[in-house]
């Protein structure tokens, strides 16, 4: 081949003067040639040898014979080395003879060459290729012979070139309009030329630096294949989450993929809270016991430490880094001037305006993703080419998938069938009003159960708690988890009525389960205003009741000596307010441990206990336990979804008075993590109707950005509105909590940044930039809106397009078509021209015949 | 002492299992409770109660007739577990396909499903049927005579399903059996269908159909075949016969013999 590509660009013979071969003279040439050949250079000595033996015979045999002349070829060019070499073992006249037929022969070979490209280009017939191959597997023979040192420039540089070519080919193969197998062939042909021939392009050192380089690229490339898998290892739980979503889907998956955004999530508000919060106040801040802030007061003492108590969160849990209560209001703590107030105000801002972004950033990068997809308009294809989910790799979930595919297709068969009689419509839109209307009845009882309890509880904690019982005590709590956990049940059993795709109707399932879980946090965080309300009026007396306490204590020393130094109280003794930021943090505390053990327990009861009851029942039950009545439970993602978000919703309401918050849902997202991953492939099978849900993650976001959005709502507004309690956390003795703000500016910025500050937060600079900024989002969005039009114009031109070049294939092919039949039929014709001569020819002779033997007959007679 | 509050909260699970589950309890009221009750009102069986309205109402000596009026009394009346007019489809269609010629139903009951096999046999087939319950078998002969079969057609044998198969060969002469029909004990359906292996009257492209292989069920059954590469097998998808919402399914084995 090589020999092939370099004869293509040295030598521009006329062509058709050289195909004319002369027997003789090669033959002639070629007995010199083998005297001669027993001088040729060391290297070469063996494959020589070999060259001979073989040429001795079969260019006898025949001298047309490929390999033989491929052999010609190389002695043409060894000669021409020789003689370059100067040897002087030839006549000069034998030598020009030789290369003048050398010459012939190579112009023959790049003619022989030209036909074949032909033939790959035109792709005519098979026969082609199959000499082709026989060329190569020759060519693989002598290949030993082609050593790049005896290489001119020039022809290395063809060779290059040669390289390049297959190179351009193999890139440029698959959109070849060859049948698959003759592509293989050139595939495989063309790999080996290259790897064959690109390492001998560098000679000597140049060599093995290619050879270096080479062996380098692999090597890198190896490493990147490595590195790439330690990535994917690196990611946190990515194997178990891979292996679920073969189990049971990506609708599953999906949810666990959210469960660990948002632990990455909860790992950053964690670092934060830890980080800037409570680890310099634990560090820095004044130690426990030193302020009446920092202590247990003298009549809780007694029962701090026990379990109930610190179940609770009270006792010392209630007065550590964990509460709100526990900060001082010192400017500065520890030698580093940290400012403890500042940061915690800004720490708790930040959290939030964290989670804003990075909710809206992962939405718009998977609005991004999600793309324009109209799924309208090519139904049957979007279903025939894209409903298998090929990270199954369960038998069967395969099985499930496969069926749900077939039934998809019924079903969307069906569809198309009552697009154009729709009298069931209204029984359809009925039954989904109906459902609806259940739902809202639901929420509406479970509304007002909400509220009755909390009524209760509020009776009951004015009662004082410790008259009632453990379960009037919880009821609140205990009443939302089972709401939480059967009402969505009921849901999912209403929504059966309305025959929604199972898309449609986990997002239905979402919505319902989202205004329910709503209902039930707005209420608790009601009752929570009330307690407020009431801490604070409590507050009030006990304001009071201080400031009276501290007049007769100093009344008292006054009289007794007025020299003597103040009395130095124990801080237990201290009377203290009731301190609301720390009740506020206390009981969204409780909130997430009732819901985390429910669920934590609803999964071992509702999930594991009935695996294992019906997997271990059905040995001695009646009728089959596995596939019949209790079965096994699905994964249900709907409701795990939902209770991920609103945990999250809690976290970020409780966190600003309760720095442990985050730490602690860092923990139970941990822990649900394996847990549910466990609970999930041991006790759960799949769903039956397996769908993908890709298009669901953005939904998920949204609910997440609504749940930040309402969450965020009550905090901002207590911290606004409300004065912090006079004695405890670290805005105690501000009017209002932000003022911390107003302080660093005045104390640590210089006057002239304040004065900017002041300037900036006019209203008259503020409302414009509202206004500006509103503007701003109005403009994006009118463009955004007509960039989607013009996508979907796009789109209708392509598809105009494609259906335009479809047809003008279609007439092209028609014609040909035509023109075939054409020929054919005047083949057939000019046939049947001849034929028909034939047969006047034939019958002519017949007659002749049939004449001579009616003569004979005749004559007999 | 649970607040009522928290007792009203168990509420929507009480709505949810009665909603989910309202097939079950139809299924249950109707099959169990009315059973026991027409049983000792009438002091009759619930076999003979349904063969006493056959009589009454069917076209003797008309077969489908006698389906109907049997599937008329199964969905309005009483519950018997009858192989149903759907799945009965599937049954007629497998009969139609392969036109058997000698056919084995383990458990008659009361003859709905021996009539239904019956009447798509093609001419000089052979039905064996065994039912082991005496009266159960009484009317089902009986049923079978209504319908107009003879004995040359319906060979009804009473006994146990696992005393008859070792002697189908000894006892009937028989070769082979081109098609079984599985309804009686759901436990009974795996040692027989061993059965009917160990005695070699199967052979390849023999078709086994079972019913009610999802409820109430045969795991065993289906855990044996999947697991036994004897059989070509597919699981038909349906509702249990006269209910609307009880998933079932009949399991369709050809026998493929050892590779």
């Amino acid at each position: 081949m090589v020999e092939k590509f370099f004869q293509d660009h040295e030598r521009k013979m006329p062509r058709d003067s050289l195909i004319t071969s002369e027997n003789d003279k090669r033959s002639k040439r070629k007995r010199a040639k083998s005297k001669q050949e027993t001088s040729r250079r060391e290297n070469n000595e063996e494959e020589e040898a070999q060259l001979t033996g073989g040429k001795g015979t079969k260019a006898r045999k025949d001298i047309r014979n490929e390999k033989t002349r491929r052999m010609e070829k190389e002695e043409v060019r060894e000669v021409d080395e020789n003689i370059d070499e100067g040897k002087k073992k030839q006549g000069s006249t034998k030598k020009g003879e030789k290369k003048e037929d050398g010459g012939k022969q190579l112009v023959k070979e790049k003619a022989r060459d030209i036909k074949k490209k032909k033939h790959k280009k035109a792709e005519t017939s098979s026969e082609p290729e199959t000499s082709e191959e026989d060329d190569d597997e020759e060519e693989d023979n002598d290949k030993d012979v082609v050593r790049p040192e005896c290489l001119s420039p020039e022809e290395l540089e063809k060779l290059k070139e040669a390289v390049d070519e297959r190179k351009k080919l193999i890139q440029s193969l698959r959109g070849k309009p060859w049948p698959m197998k003759k592509k293989l062939v050139t595939l495989r042909e063309s790999q080996e030329f290259v790897e064959k021939y690109e390492g001998a392009l560098g000679k000597g050192k140049g060599r093995k630096l290619y050879a270096y380089k080479v062996l380098m690229t692999k090597k890198w490339m190896k490493f990147q294949r490595d590195f790439e898998n330690f990535k994917t290892a690196c990611i946190p739980w990515e194997m178990k989450i891979k292996e679920i979503e073969s189990h049971f889907g990506s609708s599953v998956a999906s949810y666990f993929i959210f469960l660990r955004w948002m632990y990455g999530i909860n790992m950053i508000l964690f670092g934060l809270t830890f980080g800037l919060v409570m680890v310099p106040e634990a560090l820095m801040g004044r130690p426990y016991g030193s302020m009446p802030r920092k202590t247990v007061p003298r009549a809780e003492e007694a029962s701090a430490m026990d379990f109930a108590v610190l179940w609770d969160f009270g006792g010392y849990a209630q007065y550590s880094v964990l509460f709100y209560g526990y900060y001082n209001n010192q400017r500065t703590v520890g030698w580093l001037k940290f400012r403890m107030p500042l940061s915690y105000f800004l720490v708790g801002v930040g959290t939030v305006a964290y989670s804003y972004m990075v909710v809206i950033r992962t939405m718009a990068r998977n609005a991004n993703e999600s793309g324009v997809g109209d799924d309208n308009s090519f139904n049957f294809s979007w279903k025939m080419f894209t409903s298998w989910d090929y990270l199954i790799g369960n038998a069967e979930t395969a099985d499930n998938k496969f069926a749900s595919i077939t039934t998809s297709f019924k079903e969307a068969i069906l569809e198309e069938q009552e697009n154009h009689k729709d009298d069931n419509i209204h029984l359809t839109r009925f039954l989904r009003v109906l459902a609806n209307f259940l739902v809202l009845c639901c929420l509406a009882g479970s509304g007002y159960l909400i509220y009755f309890v909390v009524r209760r509880s509020q009776k009951f904690a004015l009662d004082g708690l410790e008259n009632h019982t453990w379960w009037e005590r919880n009821e609140v709590n205990m009443v939302m988890s089972l709401l939480g956990m059967f009402c969505p049940m009921l849901f999912d059993v209403i929504s059966t009525l309305e025959n929604y795709h199972p898309r449609v109707a986990l997002q239905w399932q979402l919505g319902r389960i989202f205004a329910l879980f709503l209902g039930n946090l707005y209420t608790f965080i009601i009752a929570l205003m009330d307690e407020i309300n009431l801490k604070r009026k409590e507050e009030k007396v006990v304001k009071f009741n201080i400031t009276m306490w501290e007049a007769s204590l100093y009344n008292g020393t006054v009289l007794e000596n007025s020299t003597a130094p103040p009395v130095t109280i124990h801080p237990a003794d201290v009377p203290r307010g009731p301190c609301w930021e720390t009740m506020v943090g206390q009981e969204f505390v409780r909130l997430i441990i009732s819901d985390t053990m429910t669920t934590y327990i609803t999964l071992l009861i509702g999930d594991f206990l009935r695996a294992v009851l019906v997997r271990f029942l059905n040995y001695c039950w009646c009728w089959d336990l596995e596939a019949g009545f209790p079965s096994y439970s699905e994964f249900d993602v709907s409701g795990n979804v939902l209770g991920l978000i609103f945990n999250q919703g809690m976290i970020w309401m409780g966190s600003f008075y309760a720095p442990c918050l985050p730490a602690l849902n860092v923990i139970r997202l941990h822990v649900s993590m394996y847990l549910q991953c466990w609970a999930v492939m041991c006790c759960n099978v799949p769903q039956e109707r397996v769908f993908k849900a890709s298009g669901s993650n953005n939904f998920y976001m949204a609910m997440l950005l609504v749940i930040l959005f309402l969450s965020t709502l009550p905090a901002i507004y207590t911290i606004v509105s409300i004065p912090p309690s006079f004695d405890c956390g670290p805005f105690s003795g501000k009017n209002r909590m932000f003022d911390v703000i107003h302080e660093t500016l005045e104390s640590d910025f210089p006057p002239w940044f304040s004065k900017v500050f002041s300037y900036a937060s006019n209203p008259g600079l503020v409302l414009p930039f509202i206004l500006l900024m509103v503007l701003a989002i109005y403009y994006l969005q009118s463009t955004s809106k007509s960039y989607r039009e013009a996508n979907v114009e796009l789109k209708k031109k392509l598809q105009m397009q494609n259906e335009e070049n479809k047809r003008k294939n279609k007439r092209a092919a028609l014609k040909a078509q035509m023109d075939l039949e054409e020929a054919r039929k005047t083949a057939q014709e000019q046939q049947r021209n001849n034929n028909a001569s034939v047969q006047d020819q034939e019958v002519y002779c017949v007659s002749e015949l049939s004449d001579s033997w009616m003569k004979m007959r005749l004559s007999r007679k | 002492m649970v607040s009522p509050a928290i007792a009203l909260a168990f509420l929507p699970l009480l709505l949810t299992l009665i909603i989910r589950y309202r097939y079950f309890f139809v299924l249950f009221y109707r099959a169990v409770l009315i059973r026991i009750w027409k049983d000792c009102v009438t002091g009759l069986s619930r076999e003979e109660r349904a063969f006493q309205y056959v009589l009454t109402h069917a076209t003797p000596g008309d077969p489908d007739s006698i389906l109907d009026t049997f599937d008329v009394w199964c969905s309005k009346v009483e519950f018997i577990s009858n192989i149903g007019p759907k799945k009965g489809k599937i049954l007629d269609r497998l009969l139609m396909e392969h036109s058997p010629l000698t056919v084995l139903e383990l458990g008659a009951h009361c003859g709905y499903s021996t009539v239904r096999i019956a009447r798509s046999l093609p001419l000089g087939a052979r039905l064996y049927s065994i039912e082991m319950d005496q009266r159960n078998a009484a009317i089902a002969e009986k049923v079978i005579r209504l319908a107009g079969f003879d004995d040359d057609t319906v060979e009804l044998i009473v006994n146990p399903s696992d005393e008859v198969i070792p002697q189908l060969r000894s006892d009937y002469n028989l070769e082979r059996l081109d098609f079984v029909f599985m309804d009686h004990w759901k436990k009974c359906y795996l040692p027989d269908l061993q059965m009917l292996e160990g005695s070699g009257l199967l052979g390849k492209g023999s078709i086994i159909l079972a019913d009610n292989v999802l409820f109430p069920g045969a795991p065993k059954f289906l855990r044996y075949i999947r697991k036994s590469g004897l059989y070509e097998w597919k699981i038909h998808r349906a509702m249990l016969e006269y209910s609307k919402g009880i998933r079932d399914g009949m399991a369709e084995l050809v026998y493929q013999g050892i590779k």
